[in-house]
């Protein structure tokens, strides 16, 4: 009996270790996104905005990166980020502003200004008050609140020391978590002016009715949106919904709309580490037909 | 628990979890096994749940212009008559009884004999909170504004263009939440130290609508210790987490319409809903809060 029982421990044991299910979680970033000698370095600067139309009273931060290729001659294409100072942090998951130096040196994404954006707090009035946290009603919510904040705030602003396009095609948006269905619902309310989205274990979950959009997406005319989306099977599971589940829906609605679309579907967790490893191949997928990049690639 | 809530869900832009979302379900609130119990009926219509420094609750009956009191037995007794249709209720710091006395568009304080003493008239009323330095806000539906009278007795109209009903504000008095006719959400601002408000923004939302409804009967609020918000509404008692995300939905106690609910009882912890022609009461995990004077209100 007692061997029997140690028989189905060690059978049990086996079968955690080959369970595709247990997170393995073991994703690494390549070099890539590791500064590579010879590859020039953008620019990153750091900026402070405090909303008085689209979000009135939140302050935030935001960094603004400027390619070495840049010379103000051309409008550069320009990719957003949410909860940006993650993604601007050389040390993180993402090193954003690294791959970019590695991609753009090597012809395979545009020489794009990257615009790296907190999410809103409004402070407190008073010594002993808590500040209201902004991020989950400027990134969870659905509508165009969010677009028009970038719109006719971050953008204008951005756009007085730097040339921006307004090529839709050449505007893309990324953020991970609430801040990836933030991406796409940019997109979504405002395809005339983001056509790429990246998302990194976006919560198309029901924090805000985001859970909406596979059904929207199936029986709405097809936008011209190109979306790259990122999970983990061992994502969240909670009162909002199951991430693993909801971004699962997001890409059979998108493949049943004929979207262009691609889902990397790996063990993780709700963090960067996947959408870190990939961002670079992520980026390449992303803008792997831009016009002016061909031209520099094949001179 | 929650601080570690916190921690993981606000501490932007750390990358590493954003595991915080699941921790504020119902089931932080409800006790298994417990239901709502009713407290008193057959009155004409109930509203304006107010808790004393014992942990009685005192609530209306509009129509009849009466207000009672429901001791820490259960039994209630008649406080006040001729009240000239009191509507919202709440006790200030000096332990006066605060209400809309709208029949006579005056707000006015009742002392432990029900003596009448105005603090504010020719304005009319539905709902207020008082400070904990004895200020107040009260909400107009008629005049679509919400006013708001310093402790030196002065009124002045500090929000307009809205439909306000039920007003509340957060246990640390600096942000105040006003409830929304038409849209599914709740109107959330920052209280500044002379009482002016600031910050306006849909900050919780969406709130459930009965099916093929399109209103959602937003009435009375209150919040609990950890800033959790509670607002009766058609469907039943919508609690919301403190970044505006609607945690669950309890269970209306009856058929009908739900007005208003604080937190009585001697430890705070039971939920009071005034339900048309009666008031019920559920034991909850929550502890409700009585308004402090704060570092921001001392003068």
């Amino acid at each position: 009996m007692r061997s029997c029982f140690s028989i189905l421990c060690v059978a049990a044991w086996l079968l955690m270790l080959n369970d595709p299910a247990r997170a393995a979680d073991d994703y690494k970033i390549g070099p890539d996104s590791m500064v590579q000698d010879g590859v020039p370095q953008g620019t990153v600067t750091k900026h402070a905005w405090k909303s008085e139309k689209v979000f009135p009273g939140t302050e935030r931060d935001y960094w603004v990166y400027v390619p070495k290729q840049y010379d103000g001659s051309q409008p550069a294409a320009v990719m957003v980020f949410q909860d940006g100072g993650g993604y601007v942090d050389a040390q993180r998951d993402f090193r954003a502003t690294v791959v970019f130096d590695n991609l753009i040196h090597k012809h395979e994404m545009p020489a794009t200004i990257g615009i790296f954006i907190n999410p809103g707090v409004i402070p407190a009035a008073g010594p002993d008050q808590k500040p209201r946290q902004n991020r989950s009603f400027e990134y969870d919510s659905l509508g165009d609140q969010y677009a028009r904040f970038l719109l006719e705030e971050i953008l204008p602003e951005v756009g007085k020391q730097y040339k921006l396009t307004d090529d839709p095609e050449r505007r893309a948006i990324c953020g991970i978590s609430s801040g990836g269905i933030c991406a796409w619902t940019v997109a979504w309310e405002r395809p005339d002016a983001f056509r790429k989205v990246l998302s990194h274990v976006g919560s198309f979950t029901n924090i805000r009715g985001g859970h909406v959009y596979p059904s929207l997406i199936r029986k709405t005319e097809q936008k011209p949106i190109r979306a790259f989306l990122q999970e983990g099977s061992n994502d969240l599971d909670n009162l909002h919904g199951s991430w693993p589940l909801a971004n699962q829906e997001m890409a059979a609605a998108l493949k049943f709309s004929k979207y262009d679309y691609r889902f990397e579907y790996g063990d993780g967790v709700h963090n960067g580490k996947h959408g870190g490893a990939i961002l670079p191949e992520s980026l390449r997928w992303l803008w792997r037909d831009d016009k002016a990049t061909a031209a520099l690639a094949t001179p | 628990m929650f601080r570690a809530a916190l921690a993981a869900g606000f501490l932007l832009p750390a990358f590493g979890s954003f595991a915080g979302a699941q921790d504020l379900s119902l089931a932080t609130v409800l006790i298994d096994g417990e239901n709502w119990q009713l407290v008193a009926d057959g009155y004409q219509f109930t509203e304006g749940p107010a808790v004393d420094q014992e942990g009685q609750v005192y609530f209306s009956d509009i129509p009849a212009s009466r207000i009672y009191k429901i001791d820490l037995e259960g039994k209630v007794s008649l406080f006040a008559d001729a009240t000239a249709n009191t509507n919202g209720l709440m006790f200030g710091p000096d332990g006066l009884l605060y209400g809309c006395r709208n029949g006579e568009k005056q707000i006015a304080t009742y002392d432990s004999q029900a003596k009448v003493q105005i603090v504010a008239d020719e304005v009319s009323s539905n709902d207020l909170v008082v400070l904990g330095d004895g200020g107040l806000y009260f909400s107009d539906p008629t005049g679509g504004r919400v006013w708001y009278v310093s402790p030196e007795h002065k009124k002045r109209i500090v929000a307009e263009g809205l439909r306000p009903n039920g007003v509340i504000l957060w246990p640390d008095q600096g942000t105040l939440v006003i409830t929304e006719a038409i849209e599914p959400v709740l109107w959330t601002f920052r209280v500044e130290p002379d009482g002016s408000l600031t910050g306006k923004d849909r900050y919780y939302g969406p709130l459930q609508m009965l099916p093929g409804s399109e209103r959602t009967g937003a009435d009375g609020m209150t919040v609990d210790a950890v800033g959790r918000l509670y607002v009766t509404t058609r469907v039943g008692l919508q609690m919301f987490d403190p970044i505006g995300r609607l945690g669950g939905t309890i269970a209306r106690p009856h058929s009908g319409p739900l007005a208003n609910v604080c937190f009585g009882g001697p430890n705070l912890d039971t939920l009071y809903v005034t339900a048309g022609d009666k008031v019920f009461k559920r034991r909850t995990q929550a502890r409700g809060v009585r308004y402090a004077k704060t570092k921001a209100n001392s003068p």
